[in-house]
């Protein structure tokens, strides 16, 4: 399998903060899933792949190095950035006239009737949308020049449930329609990620925690319920972490049917994305 | 993708359509009230070329910047869209100027007769030109300080080192005065009026490539 993006020991450092050595790739036909606390090194990852920060370590989209082929690789790339678009004293109309002249293979048509899908207002200051408005903007804009690759930066962040199942959907349909594409979707809003994603990175604190395929994670990954006896009988290598709960021990597992045969406990949880992440962050080991 | 960089700052710019008109009409009121026409082409071409300059404020409030990076460009290309920018906001403002001028002249001369305003179109062009000049010093002096500091505290280090510009201009000249060169005034004044427009346009060329080139050296190091 082919990867659109292949990251190798991405690292920077800021006053207070430093991103070291992220590697994972982003395979053709996949959407993966980049998570981690508020903070941890999900943007500056992103920043680092589309050359926004400069970083140390290798950035090789579609094949190529990001920075020698810059411009080249940037007219197959669709963005949404959280925090930023382009000025709110703009409408929709302006966004197109302008993105006309920026992607070689900006699609007018397909822009509008994204515009109509998502019943956006073409001559309105884009100051006067609602979060949600705001958003599906971006994204119709990230969309609308058929790219290879998208990169999606806390694009449900804020938004309520019906407007994220409505991206979510549109990222789905976006992915079947052509194999070659692939989608980096960085959140904090992990339950999101369980039923699109095909791959999870997870960062903290600047380190790279894990790349797991999405399957195995909720399929291998288990909690176990025990009590203090139970716990002490469990070796250090078949575990995780740990939370001592009031009543009981809680242990993160990677191997859940080990644990079953080995310890022939029988309680263990399959947990959820965010169960994980929080296990890692808040965990004891 | 210079192109849609411009549309982008046209289009922010638009929302000073109505703006321009009122300082366009004001303009022409004061050259009426006043017949000062030398300072028509000045003033509007000060305000055209400062305008230009808000299109770095729109951007640090939507925080542009980084979106721009990630659309099909570099960093190169950014700097140079916004010298293309400032250098076409005068040229424009200077041709506003000049024709503003010339038709406010020339209403007021055909409403009244009895006291005609003669334009010296020699001298409207060398005001002209030197307002352009004076523009293209500060919008040399305030893109790299905007690019370093940002469009709201840029605007104050840009007052700063026009500041200290004039304090070493006078300086140079208090130690020329000093030095008790003698200068043949009648040479001086001949050789401005031959080569005074030329050496300007050729001092405005070179000060634009000095400020870009330090405009893209702090920009191509600078992290959004």
């Amino acid at each position: 399998m082919e990867n659109n993006i292949e990251l190798k020991n991405v690292s920077k450092s800021y006053k207070g903060f430093t991103l070291k050595n992220i590697s994972f790739n982003v395979p053709q036909g996949s959407i993966v899933g980049l998570i981690g606390e508020n903070g941890a090194g999900k943007t500056t990852t992103i920043k680092s792949i589309l050359n926004i920060t400069n970083a140390e370590g290798s950035v090789t989209i579609f094949g190529k190095d990001s920075k020698k082929a810059e411009k080249e690789i940037k007219n197959d790339i669709g963005v949404v950035l959280d925090d930023s678009f382009l000025s709110d004293y703009l409408t929709a109309k302006h966004v197109n006239s302008i993105m006309k002249d920026v992607y070689k293979t900006w699609n007018e048509g397909k822009y509008i009737n994204l515009l109509k899908q998502f019943d956006l207002p073409k001559d309105k200051l884009i100051k006067d949308f609602s979060s949600g408005m705001k958003m599906k903007l971006k994204i119709a804009t990230a969309i609308a020049h058929n790219p290879k690759l998208l990169i999606l930066d806390e694009p449900t962040s804020g938004l309520d449930p019906v407007v994220r199942n409505e991206i979510l959907d549109m990222l789905r349909k976006y992915i079947e329609e052509d194999e070659t594409r692939s989608i980096l979707l960085s959140t904090h809003i992990t339950s999101d990620l369980e039923h699109i994603s095909d791959y999870i990175v997870f960062i903290e604190k600047g380190k790279m925690v894990f790349d797991l395929p999405t399957n195995e994670l909720l399929e291998n990954y288990g909690i176990i319920k025990c009590s203090k006896e139970d716990f002490s009988r469990l070796d250090e290598k078949d575990y995780i972490k740990y939370k001592k709960e009031k009543y009981q021990y809680e242990v993160l597992t990677s191997n859940k049917d080990t644990i079953r045969r080995k310890y022939n406990i029988t309680t263990i949880d399959k947990p959820s994305i965010e169960d994980i992440m929080l296990f890692y962050i808040k965990g004891e080991r | 993708m210079i192109k849609g960089l411009l549309k982008k700052d046209l289009y922010n710019l638009s929302s000073y359509k109505a703006s321009i008109i009122i300082i366009v009409l004001f303009c022409g009121i004061a050259i009426v009230g006043t017949e000062a026409i030398n300072w028509g082409p000045i003033i509007i071409c000060t305000i055209v070329g400062m305008i230009a300059l808000s299109t770095f404020n729109y951007d640090e409030i939507a925080k542009s910047n980084k979106y721009i990076l990630a659309l099909p460009t570099n960093r190169k290309e950014i700097v140079k869209e916004k010298y293309i920018l400032a250098i076409g906001a005068v040229i424009l403002g200077g041709i506003l100027g000049i024709l503003l001028t010339i038709i406010v002249a020339n209403a007021i001369n055909y409403f009244r007769p009895e006291n005609m305003i003669n334009i010296n179109y020699e001298s409207l062009l060398t005001t002209t030109i030197g307002g352009m000049w004076g523009v293209s010093l500060i919008q040399a002096i305030q893109i790299p300080s905007i690019y370093k500091w940002g469009a709201e505290k840029g605007r104050i280090q840009m007052f700063v080192l026009l500041f200290a510009l004039i304090v070493i201009g006078a300086g140079i000249g208090f130690l020329i005065a000093q030095a008790n060169f003698s200068i043949d005034m009648e040479v001086l004044i001949e050789f401005i009026n031959k080569f005074g427009l030329i050496l300007l346009v050729a001092l405005m060329i070179v000060m634009y490539y000095v400020s870009y080139k330090i405009s893209y050296k702090i920009y191509k190091n600078k992290e959004e």
